[in-house]
């Protein structure tokens, strides 16, 4: 496909509806970077996440006669892969407890850094931050994990969640606020643990 | 603000940071496997003169149980008397009854 012609979506919808395997093709590289920015954001461990991509496009594909245009594609086709990853995320094992001895010695001098230090966390020290927000987000449930990730991460608006989720806004702010005082929970029960 | 509320937020600020995973671009081959995995587990949706034969097929069914039932007695009733016909229209049985 030209890369300087907008993607025709209505009509590349029509033909994969007709069984042409070009134009499903066309669908899956067009919607590859929204797909994989959610599986990415949400991936269970030990899943990888071009399994979890073709997963949720599979499912895209079976369900493609039920889509009824009352919502844009894109927000139709961003459900069912929030749900494919929590449906994928519920199927592992939460993690029982976070403690100190779980975290790496520079994830633990980021913390203790963050806590007592006015400043902002240092730009090295960024993907160790990620790591500690993930084993946190980790202990969550699934739809709680992805509240939090979507405000807090991905910075997105009360109604660009209820859009993408399909949740109404009342049960997204509900979740978030839960989910907030878990979170809370879950920083003191590891700040309270035995440092080794 | 609470200490929680702080440190999160420091946190979730330096995580932001962090540069996105990589190329958002499908890799080579993914699509075209995708469109076949797709197209091979799907079966076919009926054609329109498929669905209208099935449905077809079925009220055809329906009119014939409601005729079987509407009509059972006359049926039972049919098979009733074939024997007393069968009885008058056998020669062996009218030389047996003029006999006796």
């Amino acid at each position: 496909m030209p890369e300087d012609q907008p993607f025709d979506l209505a009509g590349c919808l029509d033909r994969v509806r007709k069984r042409d395997q070009d134009a499903a093709r066309d669908l899956v590289e067009h919607l590859h970077p929204l797909v994989i920015r959610i599986a990415r954001a949400h991936l269970p461990r030990r899943v990888a996440e071009e399994d979890l991509a073709q997963e949720i496009f599979l499912k895209m594909f079976t369900r493609i006669d039920q889509y009824q245009g009352n919502v844009p594609f894109t927000h139709w086709v961003s459900r069912i892969a929030v749900t494919t990853c929590i449906d994928q995320l519920r199927a592992q094992k939460r993690r029982p407890e976070l403690r100190w001895a779980d975290l790496s010695e520079r994830e633990t001098q980021v913390l203790d850094s963050a806590v007592s230090n006015e400043n902002d966390v240092a730009p090295d020290d960024a993907l160790e931050a990620r790591e500690l927000v993930h084993k946190l987000l980790d202990r969550l449930s699934p739809q709680d994990r992805l509240v939090i990730q979507y405000l807090d991460l991905d910075q997105k608006t009360i109604a660009e969640i209820s859009a993408l989720t399909g949740w109404n806004q009342t049960l997204v702010k509900v979740r978030a606020f839960r989910a907030r005082r878990k979170l809370q929970r879950f920083y003191r029960e590891l700040t309270e643990s035995e440092r080794l | 603000m609470s200490t929680f509320d702080r440190t999160w937020r420091k946190l979730a600020a330096a995580a932001r940071r962090t540069p996105p995973a990589g190329d958002e671009s499908a890799p080579y081959g993914f699509s075209t496997r995708v469109a076949a995995l797709a197209f091979a587990a799907q079966p076919p949706s009926p054609s329109a003169f498929a669905r209208l034969s099935l449905r077809a097929a079925v009220v055809a069914c329906l009119l014939a149980i409601v005729a079987v039932a509407v009509n059972f007695s006359a049926i039972t009733g049919a098979f009733d008397d074939d024997s007393a016909v069968a009885a008058n229209d056998d020669p062996i049985a009218e030389v047996i009854n003029q006999g006796s």
